[in-house]
């Protein structure tokens, strides 16, 4: 029960930094994904159970302020929690480089998908906006993907 | 590396589906994640605020006084201009001309902006209980902002108009030359469908169109600053800057129709 309070309050305030991410700590126009590292970094140290339903959580809360009507995150952040549950069962995970790279993939995966899904439905987006709404973000995620690693590990105690 | 089972995809198919599903169809946890949202988010952008004011002291004082010399000028001009303004309206009177109402405007502050950078949105502090509707424009003092898609009851979402999903109807001012502008999530917007012939030029105005549906005619777009031409080589494209500072905006005026 505490570790759930914790959780949802994490997530609360992610959401809520995410939402007002400062214009001056903007690169290019991009603000990380922080909603994303917490789903993931979960996955590390909650069993699988708590750490899908965190994720799905962490996505719903992110498709809520979006202007697109599906919810592609929520299905996306279950589909990353799930395969990095499989991967942590192959591979080991311990390494904080194994778990920059898995979400430096992940984020990169993520944002393909959204940017696909955004030109399927018509939308009008230059190849160098597409690149760099599919770089820059996903780099800038994965550096402070540690912060988010700290925290998530202090909430798992 | 992966061993899937055929129970597990189809376990994982299903709950991707419900989730999916639960969450397209019911616009409710929508309305209550904003509402949870809202009393913080309106503290948290106000304390944002005072505290850039007090980090930014010196820029903000320089800035003022350049503003109060704007003010002057302006309060000269604005002199000048009501007896221009009076004069049209005996001329128009004389004419027999039906005066067009004044715009209904709501003030409202953005209180956040879209958590990706795959869309351009920003939630405003104003929502149905204030007379926000989805499908009403924002503009700001300097022009056109957006337009609402959502609205719950104490705040609302608009859609700025770099979003890519954006299509506005709009004239060049000068030549009175249709194109559609669209966003492309970059800082610049892109005017497209322009005849090879299109009377249009680095510098020129584009304002809204009466063609569209959406937007009140004449709301001020940008200025074109570069002109190009399609891959296709039949028409031309215009690149535009918005009048408005899409990155930093932070109050809008919603306009009641």
């Amino acid at each position: 029960m505490k570790n759930w309070l914790l959780i949802l309050f994490t997530l609360i305030a992610l959401a809520t930094l995410q939402l007002i991410w400062p214009a001056s700590l903007r690169f290019f126009n991009a603000n990380p994904d922080l909603l994303l590292i917490f789903a993931v970094s979960l996955v590390f140290y909650f069993n699988f159970k708590i750490a899908l339903i965190a994720g799905i959580l962490a996505g719903l809360l992110k498709d809520a302020f979006l202007p697109s009507t599906l919810a592609i995150n929520t299905a996306s952040f279950a589909v990353w929690s799930y395969l990095t549950f499989r991967l942590s069962s192959q591979i080991s995970t311990e390494n904080n480089y194994v778990r920059l790279v898995i979400i430096l993939i992940i984020a990169l995966l993520n944002n393909a998908v959204i940017g696909m899904q955004s030109l399927s439905s018509g939308s009008f987006i230059p190849a160098g906006i597409f690149l760099r709404n599919l770089i820059i973000p996903s780099v800038y995620t994965t550096a402070l993907s540690p912060l988010v690693f700290k925290l998530t590990k202090k909430i798992s105690g | 590396m992966f061993k899937l089972s055929r129970k597990t995809i189809i376990n994982f198919v299903l709950i991707a589906c419900a989730v999916v599903l639960i969450s397209i169809f019911s616009p409710f946890f929508k309305n209550s994640a904003q509402k949870t949202f809202n009393p913080h988010l309106s503290l948290i952008s106000l304390l944002k605020r005072e505290c850039t004011g007090i980090i930014f002291y010196h820029r903000n004082m320089v800035e003022f006084d350049r503003l109060k010399n704007d003010a002057e000028n302006l309060r000269r001009n604005l002199f000048d201009l009501r007896e221009v303004g009076q004069e049209n309206i005996r001329l128009k009177n004389l004419l027999g001309f039906k005066q067009k109402s004044p715009l209904r405007l709501i003030p409202a502050r953005v209180i956040a902006r879209s958590p990706d950078s795959w869309s351009s949105s920003v939630i405003i502090d104003k929502g149905r209980y204030n007379g926000v509707r989805p499908g009403m424009v924002a503009i700001n003092n300097l022009g056109l902002v957006g337009r609402v898609i959502e609205s719950s009851e104490n705040n609302s979402k608009i859609l700025l108009i770099n979003d890519p999903s954006q299509g506005i109807s709009s004239i060049v001012q000068r030549s009175r030359q249709e194109g559609l502008v669209s966003g492309s999530l970059g800082a610049n917007l892109i005017m497209r469908y322009l005849p090879p012939e299109a009377q249009i030029s680095a510098g020129d105005i584009i304002i809204t169109s009466e063609l569209s549906q959406v937007y009140p005619k004449g709301l001020l777009v940008g200025k074109v600053i570069n002109i190009g031409k399609e891959f296709s080589g039949l028409s031309r494209y215009a690149v535009v800057k918005p009048a408005v500072e899409l990155s930093s905006i932070e109050e809008v005026f919603v306009i009641v129709p």
